[in-house]
């Protein structure tokens, strides 16, 4: 079966409206397009690095603040400098582009703008002719060759996983906010999942809420998993190897959000395994069912602020000590700017 | 129970208070007399009003009963204009230029324009054009991308967005070139800014653009708005910066502050535009807007302000579109607004009064054959007045394609003008279609739909928890993806784009206007200026405030002094690393 078409979608720096973007996200996938979401308000900067990391074959930005001779130029230039100008740029902003405006993107390099009205199967139908023929080899190996670079050790692996909404990006998010303060050389890489089913879209939506991993010492690849169960994606190993090969220290791969039965890291894939929950997991007899607290070498209670959190830290203790292996457990509260147990599990993932 | 669920009660409660007088005055005689000569005694305290043809009128209109249950309906349940619960309105006379009227109105076009391009100075030429036939000097400030995000001109990657869309402000020098020429703390000056993120810092600096001119004792004459409404900035406008803790920290910082000095000033504005222009229903706008509210007036009685004295500070603001909800949706919003107030939070009258702020949608305008949008904003206005705002804009028909200009901008104000003084309509008699049967129909069914969102909200735990599970956010983008469907589908006709199009058609191209490249680099050279002259005290000022911060006094006053050496980007870039970043949700 041929892979899906893979693009990147973003709302420029200083800009909020992602309104539109939204509404096409959710028209690409139903088409069976992967779609990289980055979010609003991000830099051309950010929008290239993303795109050249996660291999599309095209930008689709969506621009309503002004600015955006100036912005999609940048992005132009940026491609070119990156010595990737394969990847196709189109965009619109409803009327806030006018045609003048178009003609002069186009001229620069734009692939297309466009205008309020357009339909969304025209939209649909534009990106699948324009780039559903470019080669994915060229674009992998574009990707591999930004991650060259020498590391001081071979990477360390990490991987996350737990249901979903339990917090995993955010906490990911956080632990590399931590060690690019810490280290001024380090570098990371970051492998994430998103669901999807074979021969379907996905929405690849991490990246859009992490705030500090858009980072020239980051490089981060979005998976879908495309149909395969158990959390990873059949890609995530050969993703691993080209990693552990490159410039990093350290290798996060977190896994969709996962059921009680999974247990998502096979022998030898990761170093350090971490099984992230929020406090709610039910009655403690759910506790027995979830295969990865057996497994994980770490423990995290995230929403470690929320009634029932100092509970279930106790009754996960406890579950863990018949397993008698030493594992740990860690309460936080990623999305508190500067979580004293964030600091705790950043010191267990550095150790 | 949340303070949602206690609204829901206090409503309900209300409605049992209502039909209780409602058959007491059809039972109890003593009760049925009393009423009956208090609805006569208003009758007879109306005076009466002549239109151009003579046609004599009464200037309040009451409907022509003297059913004793009806009256009491009327007199409980919806309340006289200016009588509580305010369903009619806040005041008595609204819009009327006779007799009772303050006719103030006659003498200047009504309306607050929005004005914001370029840089400091183009936006302060274009105030004193906009102003200068104007008794009340009336300054409503746009911002640029990069302000409204709290970035400096100078940040990597923002050129093209300055002074576009708004304009771009620095620094406190750069506050002080915005209003120059205009006295601020004057008796009939307000300002008022469209900036929610880094709305305290953008505030203090225009504290601290006064005092520099006008001196310290300028500042509790300070008159004008601020929009700084962060719970609507994370449900839809994506413009919040600070993690929202921070973020409602840092708002009731600036409330504490404004309420002790700044007592003219309205320091925040409950905004329910954006959420409609993000795509929310009527009812859904309604909803989220007065449940923000209430959850404001909450966090700043937890902080140990009077309600009685913020109450009356805060003010609304909403859209208004072509739904039929529209009839009435400011009506319901005053009504539950004020039981909401006087049974919730225990507050007095003036707390109870919903200050109303509208502007034509902009959603409903589209650029093909853009000149129907004369038409689309020309009965959204009527619909606004309807429904008794007290102030209202008028988008320009060619904003779906850039800053109005200035042909649009006159056209749009003056379609106020003349649906207030020109027309009949609203100037003579207030009331005129208040009560009407199809008005009460929408109005009971758009009240009963906003209370079953409250209780939606209620069940997640209150407004911030549904926040924190992007519940408001998720209803509204499925409302916008409908609201696309619709059109797609034909069953929402827009005349000109599913309907009507005119095959021959070719987009017209309005003027727009642009901040030239230079004018970007000067801004960013007398950035880069300031920065310099200041680089010995800057450090030392986001140590205070960084100390501020962390030691819990009030963050505002700090920042007041702040911004006397520190640009916004200086200031924010400091916050960042104390309190952290938003983290968006998709």
């Amino acid at each position: 079966m041929a892979e899906p078409l893979r693009i990147l979608t973003a709302v420029p720096i200083c800009d909020g409206h992602d309104s539109a973007i939204s509404t096409i996200n959710l028209e690409f996938i139903r088409h069976g397009l992967e779609v990289v979401y980055l979010g609003y308000h991000r830099s051309a900067r950010d929008i290239v690095r993303a795109a050249i990391q996660e291999g599309v074959r095209a930008i689709g930005i969506s621009s309503y603040n002004g600015g955006h001779i100036e912005f999609f130029s940048e992005v132009i230039a940026l491609l070119k400098a990156h010595r990737a100008s394969h990847i196709g740029v189109f965009g619109g902003g409803g009327g806030t582009i006018t045609k003048a405006d178009a003609a002069k993107m186009q001229h620069q390099g734009v692939d297309r703008i466009f205008f309020a009205g357009t339909p969304l199967s025209e939209l649909t139908a534009f990106v699948k002719e324009r780039y559903g023929k470019r080669r994915h080899a060229t674009l992998r190996r574009i990707a591999v060759d930004s991650m060259r670079g020498r590391a001081a050790s071979a990477a360390r692996v990490i991987g996350i996983t737990g249901p979903g909404g339990a917090g995993k990006t955010t906490l990911i998010d956080e632990l590399v906010l931590r060690l690019l303060k810490a280290r001024s050389e380090a570098q990371i890489a970051i492998i994430s999942h998103d669901p999807s089913i074979v021969g379907k879209g996905a929405l690849l939506g991490d990246r859009a809420t992490m705030i500090y991993s858009q980072d020239d010492r980051v490089f981060m690849r979005s998976l879908a998993t495309r149909g395969r169960a158990g959390g990873l994606s059949s890609e995530t190993a050969r993703w691993l190897r080209a990693m552990k090969s490159g410039r990093f220290d350290l290798v996060f791969v977190e896994t969709v959000g996962i059921g009680q039965e999974a247990l998502p890291f096979r022998r030898g894939l990761v170093d350090k395994s971490i099984f992230v929950t929020g406090p709610d997991y039910g009655s403690r007899l759910q506790l027995q069912k979830i295969a990865m607290l057996d497994a994980a070498d770490i423990v995290v209670v995230n929403k470690g602020d929320l009634a029932g959190a100092a509970t279930a830290v106790s009754e996960i203790e406890q579950r863990l000590a018949v397993n008698r292996r030493g594992q740990r457990v860690v309460s936080t509260v990623a999305r508190r700017h500067r979580d004293p147990g964030v600091d705790r599990l950043f010191e267990e993932v550095s150790a | 129970m949340s303070t949602l669920g206690r609204v829901c009660e206090s409503v309900e409660g209300h409605a049992r208070f209502v039909a209780d007088q409602v058959r007491r005055a059809r039972q109890d005689a003593a009760f049925r007399a009393e009423l009956l000569e208090r609805w006569k005694a208003i009758r007879e305290s109306i005076g009466t009003v002549r239109t151009p043809t003579g046609l004599e009128l009464p200037a309040l209109a009451l409907p022509p009963i003297d059913e004793p249950g009806e009256i009491a309906r009327i007199l409980f349940g919806e309340g006289l204009p200016g009588e509580f619960p305010f369903t009619n309105g806040i005041y008595r006379e609204m819009y009327r230029q006779d007799g009772g009227g303050s006719g103030h109105r006659a003498q200047e076009e009504p309306t607050r324009l929005f004005a914001g391009l370029g840089l400091a100075e183009d936006t302060n030429e274009r105030f004193h054009y906009l102003t200068r036939h104007q008794r009340s000097i009336r300054l409503s400030t746009a911002f640029d991308g990069p302000t409204l995000y709290g970035l400096d001109s100078d940040a990597d990657g923002v050129f093209g967005k300055i002074g576009e869309g708004g304009v771009a402000i620095d620094t406190v020098e750069d506050m002080e070139r915005l209003f120059a020429r205009f006295p601020l703390g004057g008796e009939r000056l307000s300002a008022s800014m469209t900036i929610n993120g880094p709305a305290p810092i953008i505030l203090a600096m225009y504290v601290a653009a006064a005092r520099r001119r006008f001196g310290a004792k300028v500042v509790s004459k300070l008159r004008g708005t601020i929009q700084a409404d962060i719970l609507k900035e994370v449900q839809a406008q994506n413009e919040i910066i600070f993690p929202l803790e921070a973020s409602l920290r840092f708002l009731g910082d600036m409330v504490e502050y404004t309420t002790a000095h700044l007592p003219r000033w309205y320091p925040i504005s409950i905004s329910g535009y954006h959420i409609a222009e993000a795509g929310a229903t009527p009812v859904q706008q309604a909803a989220y807007t007065l449940s923000n509210g209430f959850t404001y007036v909450e966090l700043f009685r937890q902080r140990g302000l009077d309600v009685d004295r913020f109450g009356p500070r805060l003010s609304f603001f909403l859209d208004c579109g072509l739904d039929l909800e529209y009839l009435a949706l400011a009506r319901v919003c005053r009504k539950i607004w004020a039981i909401a107030l006087r049974d919730v939070f225990g507050a007095g009258e003036r707390a109870q009064r919903f200050r109303l702020h509208m502007q034509t949608s902009g959603r409903s305008l589209i650029a093909q054959d853009f000149k129907n949008n004369l038409t689309r904003t020309a009965v959204e206005l009527l619909l606004a007045y309807i429904n008794a705002t007290n102030s209202c804009h008028s988008n320009s028909a060619d904003e779906p394609f850039t800053t109005p200009g200035e042909e649009y901008v006159r056209l749009a104000a003056h379609a106020q003008s003349i649906l207030l003084e020109e027309t009949g309509l609203f100037r003579h008699m207030t009331n005129l279609l208040g009560g009407s049967p199809g008005m009460q129909a929408v109005e009971q069914a758009v009240e009963h739909a906003i209370l079953e969102e409250f209780r939606a909200l209620d069940r997640l735990g209150g407004v911030l928890a549904a926040v924190d599970v992007r519940y408001q956010r998720a209803q509204i983008q499925a409302a916008a993806h409908r609201y696309e469907q619709q059109i797609a589908d034909g069953t929402r006709p827009i005349i000109g784009l599913n309907r009507y199009t005119d095959p021959g058609e070719k987009m017209i191209e309005p003027k727009v206007i642009r901040t030239p490249r230079r004018q970007k680099q000067h801004q960013i050279d007398r950035l880069r200026a300031f920065k310099h002259r200041h680089a010995a005290k800057a450090g030392p000022a986001l140590d205070a405030l960084a100390r501020t911060v962390e030691s819990g006094g009030n963050v505002f006053a700090e920042l007041i002094k702040t911004v006397e050496h520190c640009s916004l980007g200086q200031i924010t870039g400091r916050l960042f690393e104390v309190v952290g970043r938003f983290r968006p949700s998709v």
